[in-house]
């Protein structure tokens, strides 16, 4: 015992060379489980073995147990039970001074007692000690002891060997986070930092939770501390609250109260034939029951009592109670608000009869349809029978579940009565008038004006409406009859180029048509008497008004020098003259679109094809033959313009965008953003105020020009790109035409007053136009007056 | 009487009915209704109405019910139509009107505008003041878009050609039988005298005598009056002219509406025609002049018809406008219906509406006829009967209407449909008449008791069909 406890204390001074730290660490760890799991043996053996010495056990548990739970080691006091119960073990003296001193090498201890002292009490034990412990001179000139390593071998009755205690004292072990070591053991050694592991091994380790991981870690050892497969047991019972009480015995002896031995049941059925008295009436009891009759015959055992007077009045009174009617005086209340009635059936007919009439009786084809269908596609949901009695009619059937669904009914009924609004679609839907009233408008093809060969890519109506000039890919120009459509003139301008549009110029006292054709413009009075001598002479006054003008006032820069003109007017050739061509107009680049002032004065050319978009736009003076480009850069590629009917703006409708610029100030008075990917035409209304514009993109959009810069209406009827449209000059009408071959006639009411939005009703799809290579429509234009349309396509 | 049919039940079952007539010739004694048995057909009750009439030779006749032409027995109809066989039918008859069949067809180089004939029934010769009337073979007078007037005889063959338009000339009338009126694109009005072989068939001439100037615009339309030497030019300047066909009568044509002179041309013209202006000319009218037509019973009445959508009636003594109506379509023809005292007007919203010019009218419009299909270019009187007409249109067909065939359409509105279609032959072998027309337009139709109705159109063709007398 006595040498037990020595070996407790021993330190075994090894002359410790000093490896790499990693290599120290894995050691070290390695011995601390050892040492850990001894000192738990150690205990256990301890409690079994030495009963006498509870108390002492008691504390050392609870010591134990204070260093489980609190982190900061309290090395002193431990050392200091750890010192009595040494001396109770290897000391019998009772009196010896505490011990306290003796394993204690705090710097405290070691300088309040005399060095002496130790060496005393070490002399009265030294004998016994010399093996266990030797005496060095440390480096104070004091007195250290070493102790013997003990060799934890299986000779090694040291079952109770301890960890090397830290001894830093009550300080965080925080303290020593930058050393290696965490403390120092009773000799004075460092005790060296438990393996942490790498990062990546504690990543793993937080991947994987060992079994019993706790992630505390023990403050003594500074090692994770573990629960063992026993703890976790008691610990899940605890959570699942399966601890029983104090007292309870888990393990009973088996008491055996239905088996063991003497126990054993015998079999209660016996394979014995039934006795015959079973069967056989019983004498006995027909004896006793003839005696009854006798006793009923002789009088002596009446069946009934006769009743008196107090069993009448019960009866009275219970005769009372039952037909007591608690309703009687029950006072009508009004519905509840939620009343919900029964539904009210309809009065029954033969067919519900309990004997109906036999053509009322199902046949057996339709009782089988009865059958097989559905419960609720049932017509009926009873079937007709006959019973010869109303006696022969059995109970309803379904009394119960009929009853059972009314209560479900009104079980499940919605308490809170909904008011439902009864608006009718209809009057959602905006008020559109009906076509028929808004007559008149163009609904069925009336002439046919056959004589172009290819396309015919522009068409006009002259401002009188009677005759319409057509231009197309055939390089001619054509004046046609409107009413009858018969051509009355053909002029051949190119026999390369296509006529791109043919304009008529809009005055009345003239009569000449414009026609852009390759990089020219030409001029033309159409001859054959469809201009009056008065026209003519007119019209030709107009064209050759120019000349002069030209030839007096030469346009020049500020410099003085001459402006390179980017157009060139000029006579056309005798044969042309004699045509009725009377003046021609080069452009640089071939204009598309031609669009004239109201006034006939002016007109604008759009050459979108042309390299620098500067000259994309040019306004030209009919009168004084002058040629200008109005934008020095424009945004976009110019597809068309137009000339607003009574303000000096001018339109300008590039791909993507339409602007709106002021003549006379010059600048930019407005931008539309139609939101089309590439405009393909667009149409002023003939108030000014409101703007059409179709495009590629199937769409044909409706700007007010009041309003914002984004169309007022989108229309998206046409299945393919729209190619042109226009207002009607006076009527009320618009009309496009699309790559699909339909026209389509809306009714577009502009009001005067811009109070009211203009109103927009679809009124007729015109078909009937062939598509040829993909190309519809090319071109509409309108009769100046009546609701007449004409369209241009592939001949 | 109904106890009589009660009695013998195996008869078949009668209705009565009251047979009147408008025309005078085949008016029958004051009979009272009459029992007819339901199953007859109209050729039945043509025959009993031909007995009672005691005629020598039968008469073709029709039979309308509340406007309706008897199609089947009178029993079909009176089921078809809910009509009780108790109550007394009132039937109307009328001299039936023969299919009019294809008779010839004459061909031109160009469309043909407008036809004219000249016979011994036609209204030049008719009106004409002379005692003297001799016995023509009948004429057909075109106008064509080649700028050509021909007169054709009944053998189709051309007697005489006038080539002094410029270009397409839009109407053509014979004055007289010896004066033919002409006008087209070129904004003349040009009178030609037209010498023609009394025996008939042989070669004629047709020279022209006076160039009239005073329209701005073409000319579109002409009417003539015989006995007092009137024409009107309807033009597209807006205007009517008024013009006569004596040279003094006349005043001289305006310098500024003769055409350029050209040299060329001049030459070309050696011997030229006297050139004058117009009587007067009638303005008020705020679109294009279709046509024009004098009354028929009042010749200072004249009726014009115009793309701005009115009627107007003028006061030729005065050059005034007395009265306009308007209606809610372009009007391309007018025809004034003499003993109906209506206006027939073809528009060009397709159908052919009657107006009443009277001031007195609370309606517009007293009746329309509805089946062309396009718009209705030209109208012509039945000279026999004043309850038909013809017109043509641009779809292509020759209409024969009956005005007492009238349905109470929706509304006050009276429609009418047309008793005849006459297809134009070139076109005879389609299936499907061409869609607007297209190719077979009919432009002029005239319609001569003698002749027939003749039309021309698109097709560069004057067809003359013809019922069977």
């Amino acid at each position: 015992m006595a040498q037990r406890a020595g070996q407790k204390r021993k330190v075994v001074e090894v002359p410790r060379p000093q490896p790499d730290p990693q290599e120290e660490d894995e050691l070290d760890a390695v011995a601390l489980n050892g040492a850990l799991e001894d000192n738990d043996s150690e205990e256990e053996s301890e409690g079994s073995e030495e009963a006498g010495l509870d108390e002492d056990e008691d504390e050392d548990e609870l010591e134990d147990d204070e260093i489980e739970s609190d982190e900061i080691p309290s090395s002193e006091d431990e050392e200091d039970v750890r010192a009595q119960v040494d001396k109770l073990r290897t000391n019998d003296r009772p009196n010896t001074p505490p011990a306290k001193l003796m394993g204690s090498d705090t710097a405290k201890d070691v300088s309040s007692l005399s060095p002496e002292t130790p060496m005393k009490q070490l002399g009265q034990e030294g004998r016994k000690r010399k093996q266990l412990l030797r005496t060095e001179v440390d480096a104070n000139g004091e007195p250290r002891y070493i102790y013997n390593e003990i060799e934890p071998n299986y000779d090694s009755d040291d079952s109770d060997f301890l960890v090397p205690t830290n001894t830093i004292g009550n300080i965080p072990l925080s303290y020593y986070d930058e050393y290696p070591h965490i403390g120092y053991d009773i000799n004075g050694r460092r005790i060296a930092r438990p393996a942490k592991g790498e990062a990546l091994d504690s990543l793993l380790d937080s991947i994987d939770i060992p079994e019993g991981w706790t992630g505390l870690t023990d403050p003594n050892t500074g090692k994770p501390m573990q629960l063992s497969g026993d703890d976790l047991e008691v610990l899940k019972k605890l959570t699942r609250n399966e601890a029983p009480g104090e007292g309870y015995d888990p393990y009973p002896d088996m008491v055996e109260y239905f088996t063991g031995k003497g126990m054993e049941m015998t079999m209660p059925l016996s394979a014995a034939p039934e006795p015959k008295r079973r069967f056989v009436p019983s004498m006995h009891e027909h004896k006793r029951v003839m005696k009854m009759v006798k006793a009923i015959k002789e009088g002596r055992i009446r069946p009934y009592r006769a009743p008196t007077e107090e069993d009448k009045e019960q009866d009275d009174a219970e005769q009372d109670f039952a037909s007591y009617d608690i309703w009687s005086n029950e006072i009508p209340r009004p519905d509840h608000p939620m009343n919900v009635p029964a539904p009210k059936l309809p009065p029954p007919g033969y067919e519900e009869s309990y004997h109906p009439p036999p053509e009322y009786l199902p046949d057996k084809q339709e009782k089988e349809t009865w059958e097989t269908q559905d419960e609720e596609d049932r017509e009926r949901d009873f079937l007709p029978q006959d019973h010869s009695a109303l006696r022969r009619v059995p109970g309803y059937a379904k009394f119960v579940k009929d009853k059972f669904e009314r209560c479900l009914d009104l079980y499940l009924a919605p308490r809170v009565r909904r008011s439902k609004l009864n608006i009718d679609p209809e009057s959602l839907l905006p008020k559109l008038p009906d076509p028929n009233e808004l007559r008149p408008f163009p609904s069925i093809c009336t002439a046919m004006f056959k004589g172009h060969d290819g396309r015919i890519r522009s068409l006009n109506i002259d401002p009188q409406g009677r005759y319409l000039a057509t231009g197309g890919d055939d390089g001619t120009v054509r004046v046609w009859e409107l009413q009858t459509g018969k051509q009355l003139r053909r002029l051949r301008l190119s026999s390369s180029e296509a006529v791109n549009q043919v304009s008529w110029q809009p005055s009345r006292e003239t009569c000449i048509i414009a026609a852009c054709c390759g990089e020219n413009v030409q001029f033309i009075i159409p001859q054959g008497d469809i201009c009056n001598p008065q026209q003519d002479r007119r019209s030709r006054e107009v064209l050759d008004s120019g000349f002069g003008y030209a030839t007096s006032n030469p346009s020049k820069t500020a410099a003085g020098v001459d402006k390179p003109s980017s157009a060139n007017w000029l006579r056309p050739s005798t044969t042309l003259q004699d045509k009725g061509v009377l003046l021609t107009l080069t452009l640089r680049s071939t204009p598309k679109t031609l669009a004239w002032h109201r006034r006939g004065d002016y007109f604008s050319t759009v050459s979108p094809s042309t390299a620098a978009t500067s000259t994309a736009v040019a306004i030209h003076t009919l009168s004084k033959h002058q040629t200008q480009h109005p934008f020095r850069r424009l945004k976009g590629l110019a597809q068309t313009v137009c000339f607003h009917p009574s303000k000096p703006l001018f339109f300008v409708a590039t791909r993507q965008r339409v602007r709106v610029y002021d003549l006379q100030q010059q600048r930019l008075e407005k931008e539309l953003q139609p939101g089309a990917q590439w405009i393909s035409d667009i149409s002023l209304h003939p108030l000014g105020s409101n703007l059409l514009v179709s495009s590629y993109d199937k769409r044909l959009l409706w700007h007010d020009l009041d309003l914002a810069a984004t169309p007022y209406k989108t229309l998206r009827y046409h299945s393919k790109a729209i190619r042109s449209v226009k207002f009607h000059p006076s009527l009320p009408l618009f009309v496009d035409g699309s790559d699909d071959g339909t026209l389509q006639v809306f009714h577009g009411n502009v009001m005067g007053d811009s109070l009211e939005n203009a109103t927009v009703v679809p009124l007729k799809v015109l078909r009937g136009h062939k598509v040829v290579k993909n190309l519809g429509v090319l071109d509409v234009e309108w009769h100046p007056r009546e609701a007449w349309c004409a369209l241009s396509g592939y001949m | 009487m109904a106890a009589t049919t009660d009695a013998r039940p195996e008869r078949t079952a009668q209705v009565r009915i009251h047979l009147t007539t408008r025309s005078d010739d085949i008016q029958l004694p004051e009979t009272g209704p009459i029992l007819v048995p339901t199953e007859l057909r109209r050729y039945q009750l043509s025959t009993l109405v031909n007995r009672l009439l005691e005629t020598t030779q039968p008469v073709p006749l029709e039979f309308l019910i509340n406007g309706q032409f008897l199609r089947t027995s009178l029993d079909e109809f009176l089921t078809q139509n809910g009509i009780s066989a108790e109550t007394t039918v009132n039937v109307e008859y009328v001299r039936a009107l023969i299919p009019p069949l294809h008779v010839a067809s004459y061909e031109h180089d160009d469309w043909v505008s407008s036809v004219d004939v000249l016979s011994n029934t036609a209204k030049a010769i008719r009106m004409q003041e002379s005692k003297r009337k001799a016995l023509y073979a009948p004429r057909i007078l075109s106008g064509s878009y080649d700028g050509m007037l021909r007169i054709w005889n009944e053998s189709s063959e051309v007697v005489a050609t006038g080539t002094a338009h410029t270009s397409a000339v839009k109407a053509a009338k014979f004055l007289t039988p010896t004066v033919v009126v002409s006008a087209g694109i070129d904004r003349t009005v040009r009178i030609w005298k037209h010498d023609y072989a009394e025996t008939g068939y042989e070669k004629g001439s047709l020279a022209p005598t006076l160039e009239l100037y005073g329209h701005k615009s073409s000319i579109e339309n002409l009417a003539v009056h015989t006995r007092t030497s009137r024409i009107l030019s309807a033009s597209s300047d807006h205007t009517i002219g008024l013009w006569s066909n004596r040279k003094n009568d006349l005043p001289a044509a305006a310098e500024s509406l003769l055409p350029i002179a050209n040299k060329r041309r001049k030459l070309s013209n050696a011997q030229q025609c006297p050139q004058r202006g117009p009587l007067s000319l009638l303005q008020g009218h705020q679109s294009q002049v279709s046509d024009v037509c004098f009354d028929e019973k009042d010749d200072t009445v004249a009726y014009s018809s115009s793309w701005d959508h009115t009627v107007k009636t003028w006061d030729l003594t005065t050059s005034a406008c007395v009265d306009t109506r308007t209606t809610s379509q372009s009007l391309f023809s007018i025809c004034h219906l003499s003993d109906a005292g209506l206006l027939a007007t073809g528009t060009s919203a397709r159908h052919i509406s009657l107006i009443d010019p009277r001031a007195s009218a609370t309606t517009i419009s007293a009746m329309t006829l509805r089946g062309h299909t396009n718009a209705v270019v030209s109208l012509a009187e039945d000279p026999r009967s004043p309850h038909q007409l013809v017109s043509s249109s641009h779809d292509g067909t020759c209409r024969v209407w009956d005005l007492r065939s009238v349905k109470q359409g929706s509304g006050t509105e009276r429609t009418g449909e047309s008793v005849y279609v006459i297809e134009r032959n070139s076109a005879k072998g389609r299936t499907k008449r061409p869609e607007a027309g297209d190719g077979v337009k009919v432009f002029g139709v005239c319609w001569d008791s003698t002749v027939g109705i003749v039309s021309g159109g698109e097709d560069k063709m004057v067809q003359i069909n013809k019922g069977g007398e």
